[in-house]
């Protein structure tokens, strides 16, 4: 456990030397929210209106997810930066067992992109309403599963390959298909609703039901909003992706590092 | 006189080599110009498709696509800031500078050179934003595409204006990245201005002014988009954006002069 300690220090250090680029991030997180929230707020369909009441308590909780997203995304570069310039030999030498080096990786990530997100939440709580304790505590469980399944995935992406251009290429096509094709930015519904009429194809729609963004969004608009109703299916749906992903990514990690 | 037009003719020949320098660099970012080509598809496939059904303005969805190609020519035209850095951090600013051309040119064709790789750029992007929302006036899209070639030349002279007043990367980094937030929100690329006047006063007024407003709503003007358009008459933006041009390329031009002698960039 100690040594898992010394990697989360290492890698929150890391994370704090960006710490103008964080306050650029949020900022721009910020202007989503304040600005273009507020404008689509004036622009809803009435049968949307209807479903939502309001786009700004709608996107709030989508852009916790999207902060979280991204920023938990961020170990990956770093652990890709290690590969190209073989810093991965320093860390195998490092006395700690493999399976405590790998997962205190991903452990940190995940950690990183709580801590990034919670001037996001709080924002999200202060303006859309409070949860309950209980609720609140599901929250925060549930957004450290996610941010641990997005941080498996970012290190799975990262140990793969060398090269940063092909890392960069692959973690866009993620990007926008797990923001795009999710609940993130719009109700679910429509999505539904083109896919119904063979706009939108219908993997697309069960990507988009399954997407561990679209879940965690709706679990927490659920708690704050009312809408959607609460189901235990976004609960089961964030655990699995982040019991695959972290699974994973610990084993790819140990593997390719040490292949390498 | 034919000497004069021999020496116009060499100047003119460094100019271009200049130019020629800074759009191959571009194209060296694959990486980026691949990035920005799969957002740009998905941003038409994915939010463009669906949330031109949350909204409850006509045509959004032509509109949207529009506004599209008004934001990848602006990120693109900004790049040329990065390069200033690259070069300031990689040691070429001192070969750029013993180059056998004048501080003029090199000023010059940098300046031009940003603006035009970005509309090189951003030509196949335009031209699938075409086959989704069309050509109705080929007159009046040949204004706009004018007016859009001043604006990636102004938006250009931006980026080199504030990398070489700010002098930390990291700093520009950022502060483009809040820029591009607020003068992307805050203009009519995503929605129509009386929505922005609506949900905010002072939202609206900024956007009345900002030269990505000019630029999408020429644009829209140009391809027939005329529903949401905040202007009833083209020549108030186009000159909006013949100002931004001058203003910021001038202002490059001369800040980057000033500071590229005796390591100011350092």
């Amino acid at each position: 456990m100690r040594h898992i300690v010394h990697i989360l220090e290492n890698d929150f250090r890391n994370f704090f030397r960006y710490k103008w680029w964080l306050v650029g991030l949020i900022s721009m997180n910020l202007t989503d929210l304040f600005i273009m929230a507020i404008v689509y707020n004036r622009m809803l369909n009435p049968a949307i209106i209807q479903q939502i009441k309001s786009y700004f308590n709608f996107f709030a909780p989508g852009l916790t997810v999207t902060g979280l997203f991204a920023s938990a995304f961020m170990i990956g570069r770093e652990v890709n930066m290690e590969k190209r310039r073989e810093v991965h030999q320093y860390m195998l030498s490092l006395p700690m067992t493999r399976f405590e080096l790998a997962f205190g990786r991903v452990l940190s990530g995940g950690l990183r992109g709580m801590v990034y997100m919670s001037p996001l939440l709080a924002t999200c709580f202060v303006f859309v309403g409070l949860p309950t304790l209980e609720q609140f505590l599901v929250i925060l469980v549930v957004l450290f599963f996610l941010a641990m399944g997005i941080s498996g995935l970012s290190i799975a992406i990262a140990v793969s390959t060398k090269s940063l251009d092909k890392f960069v290429t692959a973690r866009g096509l993620v990007y926008y298909l797990l923001f795009f094709c999710s609940s993130v930015f719009y109700p679910f519904s429509l999505i539904e609703q083109l896919g119904r009429e063979g706009k939108f194809p219908m993997f697309l729609v069960a990507f988009a039901r399954a997407n561990p963004l679209s879940n965690a969004s709706d679990l927490i608009r659920s708690f704050l909003l009312g809408t959607p109703p609460f189901s235990p299916e976004m609960i089961v749906s964030v655990l699995i992706f982040s019991a695959v992903f972290t699974t994973f990514a610990a084993f790819a990690y140990i593997k390719l590092i040490e292949r390498a | 006189m034919k000497r004069r037009r021999k020496r116009e003719a060499k100047t003119t020949r460094k100019l271009l080599y200049v130019v020629e320098r800074d759009v191959r660099l571009f194209f060296q970012y694959k990486v980026m110009v691949i990035m920005r080509a799969i957002w740009f598809v998905s941003q038409i496939a994915f939010f463009g498709l669906i949330a031109s059904r949350m909204v409850a303005v006509e045509d959004y969805f032509r509109y949207y696509v529009g506004g599209l190609s008004i934001m990848t020519l602006y990120s693109a035209a900004i790049f040329i800031g990065f390069d200033i850095y690259e070069e300031a951090e990689h040691g070429v600013f001192e070969y750029l500078l013993s180059l056998p051309v004048t501080r003029r040119q090199l000023v010059l064709g940098r300046s031009i050179g940003g603006g035009l790789r970005a509309f090189i750029y951003v030509g196949p992007l335009v031209c699938i934003s075409l086959y989704v929302i069309g050509i109705v006036n080929p007159l009046n899209f040949l204004l706009a595409l004018f007016s859009l070639f001043l604006f990636a030349f102004g938006v250009s002279g931006m980026s080199i204006t504030l990398a070489v007043v700010i002098k930390s990367s990291d700093r520009f980094d950022i502060l483009m990245g809040v820029l591009d937030a607020l003068i992307v929100r805050l203009s009519t690329a995503m929605y129509p201005l009386s929505f922005v006047k609506e949900a905010n006063p002072l939202y609206g007024w900024i956007a009345n002014f900002n030269p990505v407003t000019f630029a999408a709503d020429l644009f829209r003007w140009g391809a027939g988009i005329e529903a949401a358009l905040s202007f009833e008459n083209p020549l108030l933006p186009f000159l909006g954006i013949v100002m931004f041009f001058a203003f910021f390329t001038f202002l490059g031009i001369i800040l980057y002069d000033k500071t590229i002698e005796g390591g100011g960039w350092r």
